[in-house]
């Protein structure tokens, strides 16, 4: 993790060279593509029968489907958007399921040099302190966080936009948008914010922050307020029941293709 | 010419000071109240970092004039004349304090003849000291900044706060100008809670403009000398001259960025720190339509109601 960090760091203050995936606003750059390498390799020497989901490799074209076997679920650099602008918050995300169920989670805060950490059943840790969420259950009292996605036509704009209203409407304490959405789940496992939702995230930035949430007392589900379907493209996290019930509540939904492209496996 | 550096220096001494306080009392547990809205939070850490800033300052410049966040609230009066004057938010980002959400600032403006001689903004949880002196550039812990300088707005980052006001049209023209600049396009919106650290965003490249309606003169004072001296512009949010008491700003990396933003965004109506009447009350791309105020971009929508962004009459 220490590498990839190191890699990312130098990388950011070098120009980029930037292109763009499905939409002009989705960016990527050749030090995604390489930190990426860098974990898969370095993760496949040791465990060579393992198997990946990452950010690059699924855009290249390799399958994005979660099977029983041991797999690695990486984002690269989470954030890339703010890594082209230097903005300080980017990520390196992986996350650990078997059999289709989360086992543990690491994020690395490049800028910050913070490293969050879960194990299913052994609680969830910042630089070795103990994550605790923040337990509100009164909205009118929380901080809640989302990202706008990558769509940016004219009824996803308006969805994203009349969502939040709603929430600041509660009236929430406060909208916040960082521009990472694994630092962002993050921020409400440490009790920093108290809740998180957005349309448009993928597996590969849900994997490791939604056991870590889970490991700090926090709740993770879907928008609908069903389980959590790490395929799904759509996550609420909260301190509370409470809240994340109230969330989902309000939220009208906004449509993105599953990660895996209409395979219908429930993943926790 | 009054060199004001030595002021400088005696600003950057109490912020370290007023800093130690803040990351004190930031993991404890808070007392909090409710100012104009009930997003408008204060706890006695704004007031006591206030209280100290405040002391320092009167002990040393006995002569010098204040304008405190919560001296104003208790009733001071937030007019800026020639004096030698002080601007202080003793904790901008108070929300994000009262939750321990890592972005808060204390800032600090000096201006003399109504124009701001220096300015310190302390981003109290990243360690970060930005501060800038008129004419002699900006720093951020000592290392000089310098404005992205970009001049294509649809590669433009752009900060803004949500804000506290939680009144239909304070709302709907929130959403309406994000809106607006989403559909330029713009890269992406960003809101970390405190108009201080956004505006030094900006003069450190980290985004490349910030646009807000509502904030106060001491929000921007400071942040506001610090995006100059980096080689950004600061303007009215309508692309005019800056106005620190208006509650409304543009700060970018170019005059081309500045501009764009300018096209889009609308203020809606807000008394000015200093209570003078405001020439401008316009709404601009917001119309009235059977009692309710509608985005001019919404009634182009594909759907019978603008999906929840319509809000009740005014």
């Amino acid at each position: 993790m220490l590498n990839d960090k190191n890699v990312v760091l130098e990388a950011v203050k070098q120009e980029k060279h930037v292109s763009t995936k499905s939409t002009p606003t989705d960016l990527v750059t050749e030090a995604d593509r390489l930190v990426e390498e860098l974990i898969i390799s370095t993760l496949r020497e040791s465990f060579p029968s393992h198997r990946f989901i990452g950010e690059e490799s699924c855009a290249a074209g390799e399958p994005c489907v979660l099977t029983d076997s041991p797999t690695w679920i990486i984002d690269p650099i989470d954030g890339t958007c703010n890594f082209v602008h230097s903005f300080p918050m980017v990520a390196v995300s992986i996350g650990f399921a078997v059999k289709k169920e989360l086992e543990f989670g690491v994020i690395y805060h490049c800028f910050e040099e913070t490293l969050y950490t879960a194990r299913k059943g052994h609680g969830a840790f910042c630089n070795g302190l103990r994550l605790q969420v923040s337990k509100e259950k009164d909205v009118s009292k929380a901080l809640i966080l989302t990202e706008i996605g990558a769509k940016r036509d004219p009824e996803t704009l308006a969805l994203f936009l009349g969502n939040m209203e709603k929430l600041l409407r509660a009236p929430a304490h406060g909208v916040r948008i960082i521009g990472s959405s694994t630092l962002a789940l993050c921020q409400v496992a440490a009790g920093a914010a108290d809740a998180y939702y957005q349309f448009g995230l993928h597996c590969w930035d849900m994997a490791a922050a939604a056991i870590i949430i889970r490991e700090a007392g926090g709740v993770v589900m879907d928008t609908s307020g069903g389980p959590l379907d790490l395929m799904s493209r759509r996550i609420v996290a909260a301190a509370s029941q409470e809240v994340a019930g109230f969330i989902v509540q309000q939220l009208k939904p906004i449509g993105y293709e599953r990660d895996d492209c209409g395979e219908r496996h429930a993943v926790r | 010419m009054a060199d004001w550096g030595k002021c400088l220096d005696f600003g950057v001494s109490i912020a370290r000071q007023a800093r130690t306080v803040v990351l004190d009392a930031f993991e404890a547990q808070k007392v909090v109240s409710l100012k104009t809205s009930p997003a408008d939070l204060v706890t006695e850490t704004d007031q006591g970092v206030e209280n100290l800033l405040i002391s320092a300052i009167k002990e040393k410049y006995p002569t010098h004039k204040f304008i405190g966040e919560e001296s104003v609230a208790a009733g001071a009066s937030p007019v800026l004349t020639d004096s030698p004057t002080w601007i202080i938010d003793p904790i901008d980002g108070t929300t994000n304090f009262v939750h321990r959400f890592p972005f808060v600032a204390i800032s600090i403006a000096f201006a003399v003849n109504k124009q701001t001689e220096f300015g310190i903004v302390y981003s109290c949880m990243e360690d970060k000291l930005y501060r800038a002196q008129r004419g002699k550039g900006a720093f951020c812990n000592d290392i000089p900044l310098r404005t992205s300088g970009l001049e294509d707005i649809t590669k433009a980052l752009v900060v803004t706060e949500i804000g506290t006001e939680r009144d239909d049209l304070s709302l709907s023209t929130l959403t309406s100008n994000i809106y607006r600049l989403l559909k330029i396009p713009i890269h992406g919106i960003r809101a970390v809670g405190t108009a201080a650290v956004d505006m030094c965003l900006v003069a450190s490249a980290g985004a490349d403009a910030y646009y807000h309606v509502g904030m106060h003169c001491w929000d921007i004072a400071a942040s506001a000398l610090i995006v100059s001296e980096a080689g950004g512009v600061v303007h009215d949010i309508s692309g005019g001259k800056f106005d620190l008491m208006s509650r409304r700003v543009i700060a970018a990396s170019s005059r081309t960025v500045a501009r764009g933003i300018a096209q889009v965004v609308e203020a809606f109506p807000c008394e000015r720190d200093d209570g003078l009447p405001d020439a401008d009350q316009a709404i601009g791309a917001l119309t009235q339509r059977d009692g309710h105020w509608v985005s001019n971009d919404f009634l182009k929508l594909p759907c019978d109601k603008p999906c929840g962004i319509v809000i009740e009459s005014v």
